[in-house]
């Protein structure tokens, strides 16, 4: 399974993401997940969301979920960025692509791959109130 | 034993640093550096339930014995997303 990582301050150009896809042919579902920072945070207006990050740490817990992917479905490829830094509202903080044979494989583990982050992945936010 | 203990997010805040040195009795356990942690910093007491802790890039448990020149990480639950 190849699997690629970004990390980075950088907005994420999802046109450019998706123009860089390259899958073999026997491939049928490409699933893509863009989580978008929201314009509240609870009860409070927010202008967007200070990530920090634990670079080392956050790359290590992520080739671990890759290899746990790799294991439970047969998936060709993993591509995800994460932004670090400020990111505003109505940008994506995160993109996720799943390459695979058949639909179902693709979308569970889209849904693990994100489950997992969520829960091991050194990765914390800052609301920045209006 | 010499440690490099690092607090991530708000734990940087409430320990009022990002990084600290602290200075073990050999076979020490995480879950020991953690009491004298808390210790130093009751406010890291009050999330001691919630708090991760890794030994370099790998989560371990409070039975991990540490070695001279660990580098230890606390933090409160991750967010990414």
């Amino acid at each position: 399974m190849k699997a690629e990582l970004t990390l980075s301050p950088d907005p994420i150009d999802e046109a450019a993401l998706a123009k860089a896809r390259s899958i073999t042919d026997g491939m049928g579902a490409v699933v893509t997940f863009a989580g978008v920072v929201r314009g509240r945070e609870g009860e409070a207006a927010i202008t967007g969301i200070d990530y920090e990050s634990f670079d080392d740490m956050a790359r290590r817990q992520f080739e671990l979920i890759f290899a746990e992917i790799e294991q439970r479905w047969p998936i060709e490829s993993v591509r995800l960025a994460h932004r670090t830094g400020i990111v505003k509202v109505n940008e994506p903080s995160l993109w996720v692509e799943v390459v695979a044979a058949h639909r179902a494989e693709a979308f569970y583990a889209c849904q693990f791959l994100i489950d997992q982050m969520k829960q091991r992945v050194p990765i914390w936010k800052k609301p920045i109130l209006t | 034993m010499k440690l490099t203990v690092r607090f991530w997010s708000y734990f940087a805040d409430v320990t009022g640093c990002r990084d600290a040195a602290f200075e073990v009795e050999e076979g020490t356990t995480l879950g020991e550096l953690h009491d004298q942690v808390c210790e130093q910093s009751p406010k890291l007491a009050d999330a001691r339930n919630s708090t991760l802790k890794a030994v370099g890039v790998d989560y371990q448990d409070d039975n991990f014995v540490l070695s001279d020149g660990d580098e230890i990480s606390f933090f409160p639950p991750v967010q990414g997303g």
